[in-house]
C-alpha cells in the first residue's frame, strides 16, 4: 500500500511531507528517544560489562558473560516463568471476567449501572500501596479474612498461610492484580456493548437467533476493537506488576513470586550488579518486543 | 420458547446475585481503609476483625499531619509556608499526574497524526520501534534512567518521574490508531484551501481525535498516579515525595502503624475518588468513545 | 454529546490545574534552583570554611525518625554553629537502603547517614564511598568508647567509617499471662531473665499444649528483624554465625544444624515466610503470638499505642535473653552511629564532622541524643541518660541484665548483604520442608562465595 502512495507522488512532495511529518513528531521523539531509546541503548551496552557501584569500581568487558550466567541462574529462569504466568493468566481472565460483568450490567437502569461501574473501578483509584496493605491483612496467616471465612464456613480445616505458601503465593498476587485491573475494561465494555448497532440485533432476533448466537454473530464482531485495546492495556499492566511484589512478598517464599522486574531491581540495588541487571532487562525486552509484535500482527489481520 | 425465557431470567437473577457478592469484595478494601483511618490502635490491630468500629477517632490524621512538615510550594528561593508534608505530597502527585497527562496528550496526538496520515522516510522503522517498546516495563531501563536523570540534574525532582512517562510510546500508538479514522479527503480539502499544516492539525485533526485524547488522558493520569515504581527510585526528599510513596514510607521497621497508613491512604484516595464519581459520565464516555472507534 | 464530553474533560483538566497551581510553578523552577543552590553553596563553603549546608538522612531509630525531636536537636546545634545548615530526610527500613543506593547512583548521596556498621562500614564503606573518620576517634571524647564498639566501626583495612552514637542488645520477649496460664513461667529465671535451651523448648511445648497454637514465629519474608532469628539459632546450642575473625560464615556447624532442627521439630514454633520482624511485633502485641524474637529496650518502653511493657490486651511483657545451652547468651547488638559520604567537598565534610561531634560529644547534648534513640550510650562516661524519666526502671533493667550479654558484632563480615538475603531465603526453604543440612550447606556456599570476592 505504501508503495502505491510513493509512486503517485513526486519526490518533492515526499520530501516536503517528510519534513512536516518530523515537525509533528519532534516533541514526542524528544521524549521517546531521550527517555526510552537512549537508556535502552545504554542498557544493551552495559549488559556486556561487569559493572558495579563503588568509588574505584571499573566496568570490565566480559562479552556475553552476563547472558551465559543468566541462563544458568535458576532464580532468573523461575522469575521469567513467573512473569509469563502472571501475564498469561491475568490477561485472558481480565478480559473474560470484565466482558461477563459488562454483559450483565450494561442494560440495567442508568443509576444501578453507574453504581456498579463505580464499584469495580474503586481498586484502580485507591492506589496500589493502600490496596496492598489491606490485602496483606486479608491474607494474614493468623486472623486474615480468608482464613476467617474459610474456617467459619468449614471449607478450611486449618489456617493457610496464603502469602507464605509456595503453592498459593503467586495466585494470591495474581488475584490482587485482577481486582486492580478489571475497572478500566469494564468501563470500556459497557459502552462498547451499549453502542452495538440495535437494528442488526433486532434483525437477528426476527430471524430467530438465540442469545448465544446473537452475542457471537452480532455483538462480538462489533466489540472486537475494544477487546483488542483491552488486550493491549492489560498486557502492559500485567508486565508492570511490581509494587505488589515489592510490598508483599519480596519475591518469596522460595522465589515463587519473583518476577524479572523485581529481580532486576533486586540485582541492581541490593547486589549492585548493574551489568547483570541490564542483561536481564535486555532479555526481557526482547521477549516483550516479540510478544508485542505478534499481538499487533494478529490484531492487524483481524 | 418459554423454557428459554425462564432460563434467561434465571441466568439474569443468578448473575446479579453473583455480581452483588463481587461488588462487596470490591468495596471492602476501600471500606476497610476508610474505617481503619478512624480506628483506635487497639481496634485496628485486633485479631478479631472490628467490622463496624464503635469508636471513631481522628488521632491517625493528627499524627499524619504532625509527623513531618514541608513548605507547601517552592519557587526558586521563595518557599511557601510550612504545611504538613502529606499536603505537599498530594500537591506533588496531582501536579505530576496532570503534567504527565497534558504533555503526553499533546505530543502523542501530534505524533500519532503524523504516523497515520503522512508518508515519510523512516516511518516503518519508527512504528516498529514504538510497537516493540510499548509494553516495556520501566525496570528494564532503570539503571541508565537514574544515571541520565542525575546527569540532567533532574534526579529527585518530580520531573524525573514525569519525563519518562511522557516518553513512553503507548500514547503515540493509540493516537495513531485514532488518526487513521480521519478521512484523507478532509485533509486534502484543507490543503487546497490553503490552511497551514498547524492549522489543519488544530482545526481538523485534533477535533476529530478528541475522544481518543480523552481516553489517553484518563489512562495516563491513572497510570502515573499509580506508578509507584518510578516514584520510588527517582524521589527521595520529603518535599518531593508523592502520596503513595509517602504512605509506603510510613511503614517503620519494628511497628507498622496501620492506622497511620490507612489515614494516608484515605487522604490519597479521596480526591481522585471524588473526581471520578462527580465526573463519571464524562470519564467513562472519554474512555469509551475512543476505544470503540479505534 | 461531543460538546458535553469536551466540557467535561476541560473541566477536569482545568480543575486539576487550578488545584495544583502553586505546586506547579514551584516545581518547574525547583530543579534549576536546586542545582544553582548547589553550586553556590559549594563555592561559599570553600571560601568561608565553616559555612555550609549538609544533609542528614536518618533511619527511624527511636525518635530519630520524628521531625519534632530531630528539629529540636538541630536547633540546639545551630545555636552553637549558626553557619551550618542541616537539612534532614527521614528514611524507612522498607525502602531506605534502596533510596540511598539510588541516590548514590543519582549522584545525590546525603552527607551524613545515621545507621549501623553493617551498612556504613561493610557496605558503603567497603565500596569506598565513605569518609575515614579516624581523626574523630583521636579526640578525647572518643577515648573511652567501648573497644568492641570501636572494632565494629572499623573496616578490615583499618579505616573508621562510623562514629558510634548509641547501641542496644536485641533480645526476645514473652507474654507473661499466656505463660502463666500454661504454667510455663517455672521454666524462666525471672531474676536474671535467662533460660536454658531445655527449659525454653519445654516452655514452648507447655504454651502450645495450653491451646496456643502459635507460640513463636520464625519470620522470614525479608531481612527485617533478622537479628532475632539469627540470635535464636546461634544461641540454642552455642553456634556462631561467622568465625572469630569475620572471614567466613559458619552457619553449617553442627551446633547450628542441631538448633535449626530443634526449631523445626518443636511444635508451636512456626516458620512464617509472609511476615517480617515488624509484623511479628504487631502479632505479639495483639496477642496472636506468645513470644517475640524481635525485641529490645526501645520496644519495651514504647508507649505509642498503649501503656509501655503491656500488650494491647494489657498482658505484661517480660523481656528475656535468648535461651542458651551453656548459660552464656550472646545477644546480637545494634550499634548506631554516623557516617559521612564522600561527596568531594571538603567544606561539607568538615561541617558534617562538626555536627557529629556536637551530637555525640557535646556535654550538654550527648544525653539528649542517646535518649532520642531509646538506646544506650557507647561509652561509660555518659551516665544517667534516663534518670528521672518514666522509663528509668525499664532502661535500668536492660542496662544491667541485657547489655552485658552483648555478643560479637559479626555483621561487618564481607559479603554481609548476600549473607543476609541468603539467610531469609534459607529459612523459607527449611520452613517449606527443606532438609536442614542441605539448606544450611547452600547458605554457606553462597554466603562464603560472596565473602571471598
Amino acid at each position: 500500500m505504501a508503495k502505491g502512495v510513493y509512486t503517485t507522488r513526486s519526490k518533492e512532495l515526499v520530501r516536503r511531507e517528510t519534513a512536516s511529518a518530523y515537525m509533528f513528531l519532534l516533541p514526542s521523539l524528544v521524549f521517546f528517544i531521550g527517555f526510552v531509546i537512549i537508556p535502552m541503548i545504554i542498557c544493551i551496552y552495559t549488559s556486556f560489562f561487569d559493572s558495579t557501584m563503588g568509588k574505584d569500581a571499573k566496568d570490565v568487558f566480559i562479552g556475553f558473560g552476563n547472558y551465559i550466567e543468566l541462563f544458568q541462574d535458576g532464580i532468573f529462569l523461575k522469575a521469567l516463568k513467573n512473569t509469563f504466568v502472571i501475564v498469561i493468566v491475568s490477561v485472558p481472565v481480565v478480559c473474560i471476567f470484565s466482558l461477563w460483568i459488562s454483559s450483565v450490567i450494561y442494560n440495567l437502569n442508568d443509576k444501578v449501572l453507574s453504581v456498579f461501574r463505580c464499584i469495580f473501578y474503586l481498586p484502580v483509584v485507591t492506589g496500589s500501596v493502600a490496596v496492598t496493605v489491606v490485602w496483606k491483612w486479608m491474607y494474614n496467616n493468623y486472623y486474615g479474612i480468608f482464613n476467617y471465612i474459610g474456617k467459619g464456613t468449614g471449607i478450611l480445616k486449618t489456617n493457610i498461610n496464603w502469602l507464605g505458601d509456595e503453592r498459593f503465593a503467586l495466585a494470591c498476587i495474581i488475584l490482587i492484580l485482577l481486582t486492580t485491573s478489571v475497572g478500566q475494561p469494564i468501563v470500556l465494555y459497557v459502552s462498547a456493548l451499549g453502542n452495538v448497532d440495535n437494528s442488526l440485533v433486532e434483525a437477528a432476533q426476527v430471524d430467530g437467533a438465540n442469545e448465544l448466537q446473537l452475542f457471537w454473530k452480532i455483538k462480538w464482531p462489533q466489540i472486537m476493537p475494544t477487546t483488542l485495546y483491552i488486550l493491549v492495556i492489560t498486557t502492559i499492566n500485567s508486565f508492570q506488576c511490581f509494587a505488589l511484589i515489592q510490598l508483599l512478598t519480596s519475591g518469596g517464599p522460595n522465589h515463587s513470586t519473583d518476577t524479572v522486574m523485581y529481580y532486576i531491581y533486586y540485582m541492581a540495588f541490593k547486589m549492585f550488579r548493574y551489568g547483570y541487571g541490564n542483561a536481564m532487562g535486555v532479555v526481557l525486552a526482547i521477549f516483550i518486543a516479540v510478544l508485542s509484535a505478534i499481538q499487533f500482527r494478529v490484531a492487524k489481520e483481524r | 420458547m418459554k423454557t428459554s425465557n425462564t432460563l434467561k431470567k434465571l441466568y439474569t437473577v443468578v448473575s446479579i446475585i453473583i455480581l452483588i457478592a463481587l461488588a462487596f469484595c470490591f468495596v471492602f478494601p476501600l471500606y476497610w481503609i476508610v474505617t481503619g483511618a478512624f480506628k483506635t490502635p487497639v481496634s485496628i490491630n485486633s485479631p478479631v476483625p472490628d467490622w463496624i468500629p464503635k469508636e471513631l477517632v481522628l488521632d491517625n490524621f493528627k499524627k499524619l499531619f504532625s509527623r513531618q512538615a514541608a513548605p507547601i510550594f517552592e519557587l526558586g528561593f521563595i518557599k511557601g509556608p510550612m504545611a504538613p508534608a502529606a499536603v505537599r505530597w498530594m500537591i506533588n502527585t496531582v501536579f505530576m499526574a496532570v503534567m504527565a497527562m497534558v504533555l503526553t496528550c499533546l505530543t502523542a496526538s501530534m505524533a500519532g497524526y503524523a504516523l497515520a496520515k503522512k508518508r515519510f522516510h523512516g516511518r516503518i522503522i519508527l512504528f516498529t520501534l514504538i510497537v516493540c517498546a510499548m509494553a516495556l516495563p520501566k525496570q528494564v531501563i532503570l539503571i541508565p534512567l537514574i544515571r541520565e536523570m542525575s546527569a540532567l540534574k533532574l534526579y529527585n525532582t518530580i520531573w524525573a518521574v514525569i519525563l519518562p512517562t511522557v516518553g513512553w510510546p503507548f500514547g503515540v500508538f493509540l493516537m495513531k490508531q485514532f488518526s487513521e479514522g480521519i478521512p484523507t479527503e478532509m485533509l486534502e480539502a484543507a490543503r487546497i484551501d490553503g490552511a497551514s499544516e498547524f492549522k489543519t492539525f488544530t482545526d481538523i485533526v485534533f477535533q476529530m481525535v478528541k475522544p481518543g485524547v480523552g481516553a489517553l488522558a484518563i489512562f495516563t493520569f491513572i497510570n502515573s498516579w499509580n506508578d509507584y515504581f518510578m516514584q520510588l527510585i527517582m524521589l527521595s526528599s520529603t518535599s518531593n515525595l508523592t502520596i503513595s510513596l509517602g504512605i509506603a514510607k510510613l511503614q517503620a521497621e519494628n511497628s507498622t502503624d496501620f492506622g497511620l497508613i490507612m489515614a494516608g491512604a484515605t487522604l490519597a484516595a479521596a480526591p481522585i475518588l471524588i473526581v471520578f464519581i462527580a465526573l463519571q459520565k464524562y470519564f467513562t464516555k472519554g474512555i469509551t468513545l475512543g476505544a470503540v472507534k479505534g | 454529546m461531543k460538546k458535553l464530553l469536551l466540557t467535561g474533560l476541560t473541566l477536569t483538566a482545568a480543575g486539576m490545574l487550578a488545584a495544583c497551581g502553586g505546586g506547579k510553578a514551584a516545581d518547574q523552577t525547583s530543579a534549576a534552583a536546586d542545582s544553582k543552590a548547589d553550586t553556590k553553596q559549594e563555592g561559599a563553603s570553600e571560601a568561608a570554611g565553616d559555612a555550609a549546608e549538609v544533609s542528614l538522612w536518618t533511619y527511624p531509630v527511636g525518635k530519630w525518625g520524628d521531625s519534632a525531636t530531630v528539629d529540636g536537636i538541630i536547633k540546639k546545634f545551630n545555636e552553637k554553629y549558626p553557619n551550618i545548615k542541616v537539612t534532614v530526610e527521614y528514611l524507612d527500613y522498607q525502602n531506605g537502603d534502596d533510596q540511598i543506593n539510588t541516590a548514590i547512583e543519582g549522584k545525590q548521596a546525603p552527607d551524613i547517614v545515621l545507621e549501623g556498621p553493617e551498612r556504613l562500614v561493610a557496605n558503603w564503606g567497603a565500596k569506598g564511598l565513605m569518609v575515614d573518620l579516624k581523626d574523630m576517634f583521636e579526640k578525647d571524647a572518643a577515648s573511652d568508647i567501648y573497644d568492641p564498639v570501636k572494632t565494629a566501626c572499623k573496616s578490615p583495612t583499618g579505616e573508621f567509617y562510623e562514629y558510634p552514637a548509641f547501641m542496644v542488645a536485641h533480645c526476645m520477649a514473652v507474654n507473661k499471662t499466656m505463660f502463666e496460664k500454661a504454667d510455663a513461667l517455672k521454666y524462666l529465671d525471672l531474676d536474671t531473665h535467662t533460660w536454658t535451651t531445655d527449659n525454653f523448648l519445654k516452655a514452648v511445648q507447655a504454651v502450645y499444649d495450653s491451646g496456643q497454637q502459635n507460640v513463636g514465629a520464625i519470620y522470614c519474608v525479608s531481612q527485617g528483624g533478622d537479628q532475632g532469628t539469627r540470635a535464636l539459632v546461634n544461641n540454642l546450642y552455642s553456634g556462631t554465625f561467622t568465625d572469630k575473625d569475620h572471614t567466613k560464615y559458619t552457619v553449617d556447624s553442627e551446633e547450628n544444624k542441631k538448633a535449626l532442627q530443634a526449631i523445626v521439630d518443636q511444635a508451636g514454633l512456626n516458620f512464617d515466610p509472609s511476615i517480617a520482624g515488624g509484623d511479628e511485633i504487631t502479632l505479639f502485641r495483639n496477642g496472636t503470638l506468645a513470644m517475640s524474637l524481635c525485641w529490645n529496650a526501645s520496644q519495651q518502653t514504647n508507649s505509642d499505642n498503649g501503656p509501655a511493657g503491656k500488650t494491647n490486651a494489657g498482658d505484661e511483657i517480660i523481656p528475656m535473653l535468648f535461651p542458651s545451652d551453656d548459660g552464656v547468651t550472646e545477644l546480637c547488638g545494634g550499634i548506631w552511629g554516623y557516617g559521612i559520604f564522600d561527596n568531594g567537598d571538603a567544606g561539607k565534610i568538615e561541617a558534617a564532622k562538626t555536627f557529629i561531634d556536637f551530637v555525640c560529644n557535646d556535654e550538654a547534648q550527648v544525653k539528649e541524643s542517646v535518649k532520642a534513640s531509646g538506646f544506650f550510650p557507647v561509652r561509660p562516661s555518659v551516665t544517667g541518660v534516663y534518670e528521672g524519666t518514666e522509663t528509668a526502671d525499664a532502661m535500668k533493667l536492660f542496662e544491667e541484665k541485657f547489655m552485658p550479654s552483648m555478643g560479637d558484632y559479626y555483621q561487618v563480615t564481607k559479603g554481609w548483604t548476600t549473607a543476609r538475603t541468603e539467610w531469609w531465603n534459607m529459612l523459607q526453604r527449611i520452613g517449606a520442608g527443606g532438609d536442614v543440612a542441605t539448606e544450611v550447606a547452600t547458605f554457606t556456599t553462597n554466603a562464603n562465595a560472596a565473602a571471598a570476592q
